[in-house]
């Protein structure tokens, strides 16, 4: 038998099977993974409910499994908590819960495919969610060609909103280009990447910095941010480098770092794309002194936390490191809004719970302004999407007063700061910075 | 039998036994000037990165190219044995009580027996199950049949550690120390240096095993024709079993390197380090033990290399384009197809 042409065959097979790993859903895998099952009223047809109004549900889609529980289940759980204190009167209101975590990781395919499924439920009025920008990237169009409005609690990526590196964010919504239903409560990265480099120049004092990405929408934006901004306040990049977030091994990278001579390292990105094994590995090769710098998506839980980043730099790694949530620590009410939520999970919110409360707030609010009367599930998602994409439209919510802009932007401009404290092994709140008041100059 | 396999088994390398040697002191002396061009004073580092790394992919392609070598198949869940070999290596590390770096020489090295034996011993029984249960019925049916399931058996394997240990990145404690060692001009972490040496001297042993013992030469003799070689008394399905062993074995060895070198493991690493030590093993010329070795040091070195211009953004096209490159000018690999050698 002849076995040259074996070779090529071979070859044809890795690179078919490389196709796949960037991102096509494997359907083994995924009728494995455990997805969360909604709470037991969810599945409850109206009729058994008598005389408790209208059935209608709110879909939460975020990643809640794998390394990305850390992210999706405290999120998650703010949407239960808003809407264990807040009822609608004439509505019964359910969660519908989908998980855009494939094999333990976000998967912007599968969000799109969550988030037709939830379009397709016409009782579904509204969704909390995504949770990472990628994910947005992909089910924008969705919930656009649905009309069925989303807001994100934790979404910060420019471009699903703005016009961002030349790019219309109309092109996201080309069935109803003039109709928004998308909105988020977090800020967007222009500012919070322009925070992290207000950190590493103004906080920790530092001038030159390596900036690494790690080649997604989100990571690749907040580190052209930071880059942008750290040179205009006078320092100085030393090294812009983009890591797929595929990538195990970054012992090379961490190599190169010592002869750049960089006294700051700032990391676009999130754990699960290999973050916290690149501060690990930094402290493998005794850098750790150098202080380490990320956005939102390393703020997710302490070092107890299992696969948070601090967890996974290690207790010798993590030290020396900052990060920043898109949106205000310092929120109304926070004692009582914690303790609610200790009450109810035993556990400390997350970094977006308080966000997700936001968004079912918003959600609520709305249902409450359109909904008496209309029975029509097509007319009431119509009409929510309508209320909440009205920019005169503002919610007194748990994040405190805000509104909407033309965009789905939030008027909200708050970043805070957070470092990482040595005796806790945790993140400390520093400070929160409010661009409105304070812009980047 | 024994007499007139070998011979016919390893054609040129024999004849020009200066070539090999020249070659591989050329490639290593070009690969470390590129380095070095871009790596200023991190050259020997980096260079060394890139054979530690390298050492790793060489260490599963082994595996994937000696499976195909005597049945033909791309036994896709051999990424998988890689991962579960370093789960093994977490779970025995962490229940013997160790949480980090072991300073006494005696115990770190009675513990590293401890963890490749058990490891490599786990993972061969493990390889050698699914070869029986999973392959042996299926080794007379269309080639795409078992394919598919080894495609299988990875999913499988994956999402029982999915499910079952843990479903996101867990830390290992790291043994070995990272001290630098100065060896005359040389300068080396001990783990790197440790990798490297473990690495390469398990490939030797493979390669002496492979081409001194009655086992090897059966093995080989299968590769190159299963009907005569069982007609000339050569049992065959030992002779698989075998393969799936040792092949399993070394995965397991590698999937102990990589929660020493790199710290940590997480269930879907099989996947990513399973498909670059695949590429590596087409690379060299699959079937081809020493090609497997060789694809892994190139891959290992295209990777470091990209990081170090400055295009780790493109580092997976470049090591998938130089696959691609390869295989245009050299449809069989760089070494070509040795052990089974029937064209």
């Amino acid at each position: 038998m002849n076995l040259r042409n074996l070779g090529a065959l071979a070859g044809t097979v890795i690179l078919v099977a490389g196709a796949c790993s960037s991102g096509a859903a494997s359907p083994t895998a995924t009728a494995v993974t455990p997805v969360v099952t909604p709470t037991p009223a969810a599945s409850a047809p109206a009729a058994s409910a008598p005389a408790a109004g209208i059935a209608v549900k709110i879909g939460i889609e975020l990643p809640m499994t794998g390394g990305e529980a850390p992210n999706g289940v405290p999120t998650a759980n703010g949407v239960a908590l808003a809407l264990s204190k807040i009822q609608v009167p004439g509505f019964t209101i359910t969660i519908e819960q989908e998980d855009d975590a494939l094999n333990g990781t976000h998967d912007p395919p599968t969000g799109a495919a969550n988030m037709q499924k939830l379009a397709n439920d016409p009782s579904v009025l509204f969704v909390v969610g995504p949770y990472n920008s990628s994910v947005a990237q992909a089910e924008i169009p969705v919930s656009n060609a649905a009309g069925l409005m989303q807001c994100s609690p934790a979404n910060t990526n420019p471009g699903l909103t703005q016009t961002w590196g030349g790019v219309d964010p109309k092109t996201l919504r080309p069935t109803n280009p003039d109709k928004i239903a998308y909105v988020r409560v977090a800020t967007t990265d222009d500012l919070q990447g322009a925070a992290g480099a207000d950190i590493a120049y103004n906080v920790a004092g530092k001038k030159s910095a390596y900036v690494a990405d790690d080649t997604e929408t989100y990571g690749k934006g907040i580190a052209d941010v930071f880059a942008t901004n750290f040179t205009k306040l006078g320092g100085t990049v030393v090294k812009r480098d983009g890591i797929p977030d595929k990538t195990t091994d970054f012992t090379s990278y961490v190599t190169a770092l010592k002869g750049l001579n960089a006294d700051y390292v700032y990391y676009g990105g999130v754990t699960t794309s290999g973050l916290g094994i690149f501060r690990s590995q930094m402290a493998s090769q005794q850098l750790a002194t150098i202080p380490f710098g990320g956005g939102d998506g390393i703020v997710d839980g302490s070092a107890a936390t299992a696969s948070s980043f601090l967890n996974v730099a290690g207790a010798d790694g993590d030290a020396n490191t900052y990060g920043t949530v898109a949106g205000p620590h310092d929120i109304p009410n926070a004692a009582q809004f914690t303790s609610d939520y200790k009450a109810m999970f035993s556990a400390d919110p997350g970094a977006y719970s308080a966000a997700a409360y936001a968004c079912t707030q918003v959600f609520l609010q709305a249902l409450k302004a359109v909904g008496t009367g209309v029975t029509d599930m097509a007319a009431l998602r119509e009409a929510v999407r309508a209320y909440v994409a009205t920019p005169a439209n503002s919610y007194d919510s748990a994040l405190g007063t805000f509104s909407f802009d033309a965009n789905g932007d939030t008027s909200q401009k708050i970043v805070s700061y957070y470092a990482f404290d040595a005796t806790t092994k945790a993140w400390k709140f520093l400070s929160q910075r409010d661009f409105t008041a304070n812009p980047v100059q | 039998m024994t007499a007139a396999t070998p011979s016919v088994a390893r054609p040129r390398m024999r004849m020009i036994p200066w070539r090999a040697p020249v070659a591989v002191v050329a490639a290593l002396v070009i690969s470390y000037l590129v380095i070095a061009n871009a790596a200023g004073a991190q050259a020997q580092e980096q260079f060394i990165n890139a054979l530690t790394i390298g050492a790793l992919y060489a260490l599963i392609a082994l595996g994937y190219t000696m499976v195909y070598g005597i049945i033909e198949l791309i036994n896709f869940a051999h990424g998988e044995i890689f991962m579960c070999g370093s789960f093994v290596a977490w779970w025995l590390i962490t229940t013997m009580g160790f949480t980090g770096t072991i300073h006494d020489l005696p115990i770190l090295v009675i513990v590293l027996v401890v963890v490749f034996l058990v490891s490599m011993l786990v993972m061969g029984v493990v390889g050698v199950i699914i070869e029986r249960f999973a392959y042996r019925r299926l080794r007379n049916a269309p080639r795409l049949a078992p394919l598919i399931t080894a495609i299988g058996v990875s999913f499988i394997l994956q999402n029982l550690v999915f499910v079952g240990i843990s479903n996101s990145i867990v830390k290992v404690p790291q043994l070995i120390p990272f001290d630098l060692l100065q060896i005359g001009p040389l300068a080396i972490r001990e783990i790197n240096l440790f990798v490297i040496v473990f690495a390469v001297a398990l490939m030797i042993a493979l390669q002496l095993f492979i081409t001194r013992t009655r086992l090897g030469t059966a093995m080989r003799s299968t590769a190159m024709d299963r009907e005569a070689a069982q007609l000339m008394g050569v049992n065959i399905n030992s002779t698989i079993a075998i393969t799936f062993f040792i092949g399993s074995a070394l995965a397991g060895a590698a999937g102990v390197v990589q929660t020493q070198y790199l710290g940590n493991t997480v269930f879907n690493i099989g996947f990513q380090s399973g498909l670059k030590a695949f590429t590596a093993a087409v690379l060299g010329g699959i079937g081809n033990t020493t090609g497997a070795a060789v694809g892994g040091f190139v891959i290992g070195f295209l990777e470091v290399t990209s990081s170090v211009y400055g295009i780790g953004r493109w580092s997976e096209a470049i090591v998938f384009g130089a696959l691609v490159v390869v295989l245009i000018f050299r449809p069989n690999g760089i070494l070509g197809q040795q052990l089974a050698d029937r064209a």
